[in-house]
């Protein structure tokens, strides 16, 4: 039988558009320290491996495992870094556990997009070299190429796509965390400029400041540690390929296989029912619908329909990106998954706030690495 | 227990700036060398097959990306196809508003699993549609060097 695990504490430093008074380093020491306070836990006496999520390019600096260990209190201690969506990192975690080498480990991954001056130039040294980057051109035109063939074949329109926009800033508004939160409505984002057809400006996130911390420990000590753990039921994540040529440019498959790993972990046979509500990466406001899709939360195509009837807003039948999402809280980098799972987290433990749902005892969440990538992460939580 | 100090005034908030300069070669390989040789020397546009997964792909890959295997077959595709899908560039790299927008497409060649990622030429964006005819543009022969940029785009047929 399969150990069991659980997220037994968590923290977090921001998220802010911009942060000019922290370093990343001190961004990260204060929700390291946050999550091990939540956790109570001293990290050089019991925590026995640290990962995190950091990707070169975004931070500035080449290696940057080795500017991790001192301000999470590894320092002599198992460390070790990743690249990929902070879910990723949650899951090497968790895997950590299941070997039974360890039984208390932590994970963190944070963003300062504010520090990365040419941001988009990283993006774009992302692009395929050879038949791709030559093309000079800004990566979000995949997105745009993507929304538009994704809006083809489901029959979903612009105003579904524009719709998760207001839900998701308004959700945002009702976030303390969240640095994008705002009362916009369907005109607004419906006349923002349309910048790579049939993306418009205000379906695109704008990026954020922060740092997530969650300490994971093994069923027994869990329980030991925290009277309402947060049990990782199911994990699951895929690579389509890298290539533009090749992919598929409906229906995210990298998402569907990741639900499906995650699902089949957790038992999980009729996800909608089975499952409260979901932190699903918006990067794109398109991407909500198509992820939801993917991810099995509805059919191919009913999606926009749900959106544009409530149903996922905080008080429907399945609420989506309660804390606002990406488009509300901010797009986090490589910490933008662990963000969904933190909200996930928050939801089940009822500390959500204003935005708190009822009754809730099983969440999802889904991050993605963003362009150019086919690259996506699931898990599957549960009180 | 977290932080007990904090900065208080945006002057004492201090940063310091850098750059590094970034310079890479990409090897083209031996798929990519055919291919872009093809095009620059013969106009054509060549493709590689897996016989077992009943795809061809375009850029012509040594492997099957599904199944693993190594690939040998080569062939030669038209030098047109079908938009599958497109979009409206306005930005620059750098998020600066373009002077003329730029259409890009990703054109499915016929019998191809894949296809080209490229500028749809002398389209005008109102007229462009997922599932458009286009052809292939290449620039004359003396011009090509032997880059994707051989291609000059697609127009439409
Ligand atoms: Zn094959």
């Amino acid at each position: 039988m399969r150990r069991t695990a659980a997220i037994v504490g968590v923290g977090y430093s921001g998220f802010r558009s911009i942060s000019p008074d922290l370093s990343y380093k001190e961004m990260m020491y204060e929700a390291a320290a946050k999550a091990y306070e939540d956790a109570g836990v001293d990290p050089q006496r019991d925590i026995e491996s640290f990962v995190s999520v950091a990707e070169d390019f975004n931070e500035g600096t080449s290696i940057f495992d080795e500017y991790v260990p001192d301000q999470i209190g590894g320092a002599l201690k198992p460390v070790h870094t990743i690249p990929g969506d902070g879910i990723h990192g949650l899951i090497a975690a968790y895997m950590q556990l299941l070997t039974g080498a360890m039984d208390i480990v932590m994970v963190e991954a944070h963003s300062k997009a504010s520090n990365a001056l040419t941001l988009s130039d990283v993006m774009a040294y992302a692009m395929e070299p050879i038949y791709n980057r030559p093309l000079g051109a800004n990566p979000h035109f995949i997105a745009g190429m993507e929304m538009n063939r994704y809006l083809h074949s489901t029959g979903t329109t612009e105003e579904q796509c524009a719709q998760v926009v207001v839900k998701n800033r308004g959700n945002g508004f009702l976030n303390p965390s969240a640095a994008h939160g705002a009362r916009v409505d369907l005109e607004m984002v419906l006349s923002s400029e349309t910048v790579f057809y049939p993306l418009k400006k205000l379906e695109i996130s704008s990026h954020a400041d922060g740092a997530v911390v969650m300490v994971l420990a093994s069923g027994e000590v869990a329980e030991e540690l925290t009277s309402l753990p947060i049990w990782i039921r199911g994990v699951g994540w895929c690579n389509e390929t890298p290539s533009l040529e090749t992919r598929d440019w409906e229906g995210a498959t990298y998402a569907r296989k990741s639900a499906e790993m995650a699902y089949g972990m957790a038992g999980i046979r009729h996800p909608w029912q089975e499952i409260d509500f979901a932190e699903i990466d918006d990067t794109y406001a398109y991407k909500e619908l198509q992820h939801m899709e993917a991810l099995n939360l509805c059919r191919k195509g009913e999606a926009g329909h749900l959106v544009q009837e409530g149903a996922t807003e905080l008080d429907g039948a399945f609420p989506v990106n309660p804390s606002g999402g990406t488009l509300g809280v901010g797009h986090l980098l490589d910490a933008s998954g662990l963000g969904r799972a933190l909200e996930v987290v928050l939801q089940l433990r009822g500390e959500a706030g204003e935005r708190q749902l009822g009754e809730v005892e099983t969440g999802l969440a889904f991050g993605w690495r963003g362009v150019p990538t086919t690259s996506g992460a699931a898990v599957v939580l549960s009180v | 227990m977290s932080l007990i100090e904090r900065l208080g005034t945006f002057g004492d908030a201090k940063v310091w700036y850098d750059n590094i300069p970034l310079e890479s070669e990409y090897t083209v390989g031996i798929a990519g060398e055919r291919f872009l040789r093809a095009i620059k020397d013969r106009g054509v546009i060549l493709g590689t097959v897996c016989p077992a997964c009943d795809l061809t792909y375009v850029p012509p890959s040594m492997y099957c990306e599904r199944c693993f295997t190594q690939l040998d077959e080569w062939v030669e595709l038209p030098a047109k196809g079908t938009v599958y899908t497109f979009t409206i560039v306005t930005r620059s790299l750098d998020g600066q508003a373009l002077d003329e927008p730029e259409i890009l497409a990703f054109v499915k060649l016929p019998g191809a699993h894949g296809g080209l990622v490229h500028r749809l030429t002398t389209a005008k964006p109102e007229d462009v549609e997922i599932g458009m005819e286009v052809e292939v543009v290449f620039k004359p022969q003396k011009e090509r060097e032997g880059s994707i940029l051989d291609i000059k785009g697609f127009k439409p047929t």
